[in-house]
């Protein structure tokens, strides 16, 4: 009997069109939450590097000096931990797979903008602050110090991406970027 | 008395998806001894907790198999939210027990197709893997990842499965409950399959207890052990026995599995007319600084998870014990007296993912 069910099987998916697609003649269809390859957008980017601090593989590299964002397909794992912690969601795991590469190569994109524009601006803090180090502990760049006894706080512009995460947690809405 | 010879098995071996050697001691046709080694691929996953921040390490432990990485992420979450004291929403532990059951049954697929590979039957290898794409697509659907899914997080889960959804993917595992019996009736009633397992590899109960067999290697003995009895998650809702047999035979592993195969889909449609509405995750806020283990029921056997926080973004250790790596010594011992030639069957039915035991 039970070769017979199996003997049922077969036939029947002699009669039926194959499981399999014909790949890559009849394309992959990609359902809407698959996760391919991580998008920039490198007009809203940053250029913080809170991403390449989160990678668990270290696939993404963030250099300020040379305005660019690079990533290394190949070590990505698109687990989208970069997506989740971009603090302006420049970041979106796409939901089609990028060509194969033969070798490791990094695909790097530029800001296209002019280096100055973060120059420009720096971190202000008013005299409403309350020295509760929120934004401290909030800053991915380490850039503030709080020192609450002797009431001063203080930050680096050198190390500030203005991502402005600390403007976002302060309650005492202090901080601001001009 | 025959002539001893030693024949190597693996790590490269047609029927072994994955690298284990075995030094098989052997007079005439039977083998007298097997001397395991294993260390082929030891990839040092447990320590990036020294490189990777806690939140960030799911996705480097769900790495540890591409078989049953839900559970393993999901373990480790579980270890670390109990080192935290993180209470995790009711929708969140309903939806992991389904995407858990759900890689229960993928791998449970996978395995008996692997199993009808290695005694050589074909078709029925790629009839279960065929069946096995439906649920493959329901990850992909739901997580966006076939066999990776990164939806654990500590606190809950990432993403969530609208309830219409829910409903799509029972009627799914309802459309192919019928083909699925169908393919499984051929792994236990076939003659030649049948002749390939029955009274084979005979592990009794009290080996598998001396042995600390686990997993369906322990339940295909008669020694009733899950973990989920315990009582963790959303499995206290769900009305489930484990599945038992007596013959300790490559049989009774093949048919502990094929039973927990149906057994997954009933709980997934107990979970789905149960799951509550709500939040699918909590903030989480600290870091872990204590120790905690917590056990899982994958879909090889139970598997422990050990953090140890020191307060700060890094844990100082973590650590994962796999079933295969305690089902090893149990194969060992049924490989004593069998036949040469039955050594792939038996290797086979421990399931070994190697990949898991090395980390």
């Amino acid at each position: 009997m039970a070769n017979l069910k199996i003997g049922r099987m077969v036939m029947r998916s002699l009669f039926k069109k194959p499981a399999t697609l014909m790949y890559p003649v009849i394309p992959r269809e990609y359902k809407e939450r698959t996760r391919g390859h991580i998008a920039v957008d490198m007009n809203e980017c940053i250029l913080c590097g809170i991403c390449m601090k989160k990678c668990p593989t270290d696939a993404i590299t963030v250099s300020r000096d040379a305005r660019t964002w690079s990533i290394q397909r190949m070590r990505c794992i698109q687990c989208s931990c970069c997506v989740d912690v971009c603090p302006k969601k420049c970041l979106v795991n796409e939901n089609a797979y990028t060509i194969p590469d033969v070798i490791k190569i990094a695909d790097t994109f530029e800001k296209p903008d002019e280096p100055s524009a973060a120059g420009e601006t720096s971190l202000k803090c008013d005299d409403t602050c309350v020295f509760c180090g929120i934004c401290v502990k909030k800053c991915p760049a380490e850039a503030i110090t709080v020192d609450r006894s002797a009431k001063k706080w203080e930050v680096d512009n050198e190390k500030c991406t203005r991502c402005s995460l600390c403007v976002e947690s302060c309650p005492k809405k202090s901080l601001s970027i001009e | 008395m025959g002539k001893r010879t030693i024949i190597p098995f693996g790590p490269q071996h047609p029927v072994l998806p994955e690298p284990i050697h075995l030094d098989l001691v052997i007079e005439d046709e039977s083998v007298l001894e097997a001397i395991p080694s294993i260390g082929f691929i030891h990839r040092g996953l447990e320590k990036l907790v020294e490189k990777n921040e806690w939140p960030e390490m799911v996705y480097v432990i769900e790495r540890v198999c591409g078989i049953c990485s839900f559970g393993h992420g999901w373990g480790y979450c579980k270890s670390v939210e109990g080192n935290m004291g993180v209470e995790v929403p009711a929708r969140a532990e309903y939806l992991r027990t389904i995407w858990h059951e759900l890689g229960r049954m993928h791998s449970h697929l996978l395995w008996l197709g692997l199993l009808a590979d290695g005694f050589g039957f074909e078709s029925l290898f790629m009839h279960s893997w065929r069946i096995r794409e439906t649920i493959l697509n329901i990850f992909e659907e739901t997580t966006g990842g076939r066999v990776i899914f990164s939806v654990c997080k500590v606190g809950g889960v990432r993403k969530d499965i609208s309830n219409e959804k829910l409903n799509d993917i029972e009627n799914t595992l309802r459309g192919i409950r019928a083909e699925t019996t169908e393919l499984t009736n051929v792994f236990l009633e076939d003659v030649s399959v049948r002749n390939r397992l029955v009274g084979v590899g005979a592990l009794t109960k009290q080996d598998a207890i001396d042995l600390c067999a686990v997993g369906p290697v322990a339940r295909g003995s008669g020694l009733v052990m899950d973990v989920r009895l315990d009582g963790h998650s959303a499995y206290p809702d769900l009305d489930f026995a484990p599945c038992i047999e007596t013959d300790g035979d490559c049989y009774a592993r093949c048919k502990v599995r094929i039973r927990e195969l149906f057994q997954s889909m009933d709980l997934i449609t107990q979970a789905v007319s149960k799951i509550p509405d709500g939040e699918i995750e909590v903030k989480v806020k600290g870091n872990p600084s204590g120790e905690f283990v917590a056990r899982m029921e994958q879909p090889r056997g139970e598997a422990y998870y050990y953090s140890k926080g020191n307060g700060s973004k890094f844990l100082e250790r973590m650590r994962v014990r796999t079933p295969t790596n305690a089902n090893i010594p149990a194969l060992v011992k049924t490989l004593q007296g069998c036949d040469l030639a039955d050594v792939p069957m038996l290797v086979l039915t421990i399931d070994p993912c190697i990949s898991c035991t090395e980390r």
